[in-house]
């Protein structure tokens, strides 16, 4: 997978080893800290986005005049939102 | 398979001729064993793991992923395969290595032990995890119990969670009880306490302060290493006030409140007052875990207890591999290479190698709840197909050197076993680099029992997250997060005060065991769906399912001829009759579960093997 034009390239010899040790590191210690931070982020986002434009997934909202209002501002996270309320979870999604 | 097969059985002899010299020649030491461990990491990651990555899977760097199809920023986001790996290997690895190998070398000598560890990763363990990773990235994501409720039949889902149930309780009842062990040596409860006091406070740095995370680390990981060797040194003020406490404890029954059988030495044991005393700290200790916010205690204690198992285990495996050359009564193997078929066991128990040892080891060697958390955690992250094997495989591999590093600090320890086994043969490798052995088994204590407690506090969140999806809409009292967790903790009493320890790690190992020959079967079933060679986890399905199977029935007896038979009626025995009825029934539910996965997944094959698959479409490759 060719790397994109935003990531830094790759270093070699004993740099490279010690980026590798560096990620291998954070991957152990804060990885998993990092990836909660933003789900709860991300969880209160999409809440505050099914109360407001709950009608783009068949809920029924009332005041459309806020969601109009706020419409500008929802429009870039729309296509994650809708697939992340709509996929299918269980049991074990709580649990990554 | 046929194709390549042969270096895999030079690996496998290579193995074996290693092992039968280490034992018959008198060579049993840890550079010995850490070269069996090299060659079992690299063959079978170069000349196995490699081979089915390329021929039979068909990883292709040029196919999108999950991670890059579906990137939402959150559950879906490529990631670097380095920081993946470390990710993955954090989430798999906890005591399970470490108790399974410490046990099974007290039980059946090293050898047994070596081995299975050995063969069991290179056939099985990384097959399992890494193919667990492969079917999600080649099915949108999903999750293991979703795929299987697709390929194979609904109804496994609800096995499956039936299974994860169970699984939590006998991991918190097997690990709750080594916790209150632990805690119950005076020199060990300091460590744990400010642990917990400097989970509370590195949370608060970080969300609330907004510290720096290098200074909240120093602060915090440091605090907790200092009061770990200062509350572990012998004759200090602080191990004398733990003492006194637990005398004061023991006080109004100073002969035990109940006497429990020691399945391995077939002894009454008293169980002390001072003992439930420390299991029910533990529990307090977990209950914060698992009822405040995550960031406010169980992220931040689980952060400071990353660094210390790590410095403890990195250091530990650097002296084992020194300890030949600059000290080798350290690194001398001291326990019998094998104490025979039939191993340690009480009068009127059988403990069986086959199949007892292969669920006593159940992590390092294979495990199902790696296929769990890779299926649903690492699967979603995974950016390029080539990073499937380094980061699914190569953890695995890894988990199997702790397993190994565990076994080499029982095996070098002459007497006693278990965790003090394990802390005195971990002292012995960390004095190898100039750590006496006055801080270094403190050390390795306090590390040991933080590993088994920050499981435990994230076993009891998860476990009440389950009762509420099982029974809040039914009884809504369930759904009362005080509620369901001390409901968790009475059940884990309960499993603990049976007091049959082995019986009760082995019933987890069957639990673990299970799920891996139910991931392995979802393997197989896509394997088969999609045309290809089923037999790299065909195979080690076969062997895990009927070993598991089998090892759940000899439990049953053993709890059957030496708990509740010989108990039933006597005065002070009723919690052990009640505990150990309590694990015949779990592993009765455990085996007919099986049963129906077997009888789902055959009929499953037989509909694949007779029309074309009905699979969900393979994503187009990126460019």
């Amino acid at each position: 997978m060719p790397e994109s034009e935003d990531q830094p390239a790759k270093r070699s010899g004993l740099l490279g080893l010690l980026d590798t040790l560096r990620e291998v590191m954070y991957g152990m210690a804060s990885h998993d800290m990092t990836r909660h931070a933003i789900r709860t982020r991300a969880s209160m986002e999409h809440l505050f986005i099914l109360i407001t434009m709950g009608d783009l997934l068949g809920v029924p909202i009332l005041p459309p005049y806020y969601s109009l209002r706020l419409l500008p501002y929802v429009v870039p996270q729309i296509s994650t939102w809708k697939r992340r309320m709509l996929r299918e979870k269980d049991l074990t999604d709580a649990m990554s | 398979m046929s194709n390549g097969a042969t270096p895999v059985y030079i690996l496998v002899g290579a193995v074996l001729v290693l092992s039968a010299i280490m034992a018959a020649a008198g060579l049993g030491n840890t550079l010995m064993a850490i070269i069996v461990g090299a060659v079992v990491v690299w063959g079978g990651y170069k000349l196995y793991a490699t081979q089915i990555d390329r021929k039979v899977i068909q990883s292709d760097a040029r196919r999108a992923t999950p991670a890059r199809m579906y990137m939402d920023g959150v559950d879906f986001v490529p990631t670097s395969r380095n920081v993946l790996y470390g990710y993955h290997f954090k989430s798999i690895a906890a005591a399970g290595p470490i108790v399974g190998a410490i046990t099974a070398g007290a039980v059946w000598g090293w050898l047994p032990a070596l081995l299975w560890l050995a063969l069991g990763v290179v056939f099985m363990g990384w097959a399992s995890d890494y193919s667990a990773i492969v079917v999600s990235v080649r099915n949108d994501g999903n999750s293991m119990s979703a795929t299987a409720h697709r390929l194979i039949a609904p109804r496994t889902r609800m096995i499956l969670f039936v299974f994860i149930f169970f699984y939590l309780l006998l991991v918190a009842g097997a690990f709750g009880n080594i916790i209150a062990g632990e805690l119950t040596k005076p020199t060990v409860p300091l460590g744990i306490i400010v642990l917990a006091i400097m989970g509370v406070v590195a949370g608060q740095m970080l969300y609330r302060m907004k510290l720096d995370l290098v200074l909240t680390t120093v602060v915090t990981v440091g605090l907790t290493l200092v009061a770990i060797v200062v509350g572990g040194l012998p004759g200090s003020p602080v191990a004398a006030l733990f003492n006194g406490l637990n005398g004061a404890v023991d006080g109004p029954a100073p002969q035990g409140v109940f006497q429990v059988l020691n399945p391995l030495t077939g002894k009454m044991d008293p169980v002390k007052l001072s003992f439930l005393f420390w299991l029910v700290g533990g529990f307090v200790f977990c209950y914060f875990g698992a009822v405040l916010p995550i960031w406010r205690y169980a992220q931040p204690v689980n952060y400071i207890g990353f660094w210390i198992t790590a410095l403890t285990i990195v250091l530990g495996g650097l002296g084992a591999a020194l300890a030949v050359f600059l000290n080798p009564k350290v690194g001398t193997f001291a326990i019998p290479a094998f104490k025979g078929f039939m191993g340690q066991a009480a009068a009127g128990a059988i403990q069986p190698l086959w199949p007892m040892l292969f669920v006593t080891i159940a992590c390092g060697a294979i495990s199902g709840w790696h296929a769990l958390i890779g299926s649903v955690g690492t699967a979603r992250q995974i950016e390029s197909e080539r990073d499937m094997l380094p980061v699914g495989g190569g953890a695995m591999f890894s988990e199997f050197t702790l397993g190994l590093l565990s076994l080499l600090a029982i095996a070098t320890v002459a007497q006693g076993s278990g965790a003090p086994a394990f802390a005195k043969g971990m002292a012995g490798f960390l004095s190898v680099l100039a750590i006496p052995p006055e801080a270094g088994e403190p050390l390795a204590s306090a590390a040991f029992v933080i590993i088994v407690i920050t499981v435990v506090q994230l076993v009891f969140r998860v476990m009440r997250v389950v009762l509420v999806e099982a029974l809040g809409d039914r009884a809504p009292i369930f759904r009362n997060i005080h509620f369901n967790t001390l409901v968790s903790m009475l059940l884990t009493f309960l499993l603990v005060a049976s007091g049959t320890w082995i019986y009760l790690w082995q019933l987890f190992g069957g639990a673990n065991q299970l799920m891996a020959a139910l991931s392995l079967l979802l393997v197989t079933v896509w394997l088969v769906s999609t045309r290809r060679n089923p037999y790299y986890a065909g195979l080690p399905f076969a062997f895990m399912y009927l070993t598991t199977i089998a090892a759940l029935l000899v439990t049953i007896y053993n709890l059957y001829a030496t708990v509740i038979v010989p108990s039933l009626g006597q005065a002070g025995r009723e919690f052990a009759v009640a505990g150990a009825g309590a694990m015949v029934l779990v592993a009765l539910l455990l085996v007919v579960a099986a049963l129906f996965i077997g009888y789902d997944g055959w009929q499953a094959l037989q509909r694949y093997q007779e029309r074309p698959p009905r699979v969900a479409q393979a994503p187009a490759p990126s460019q």
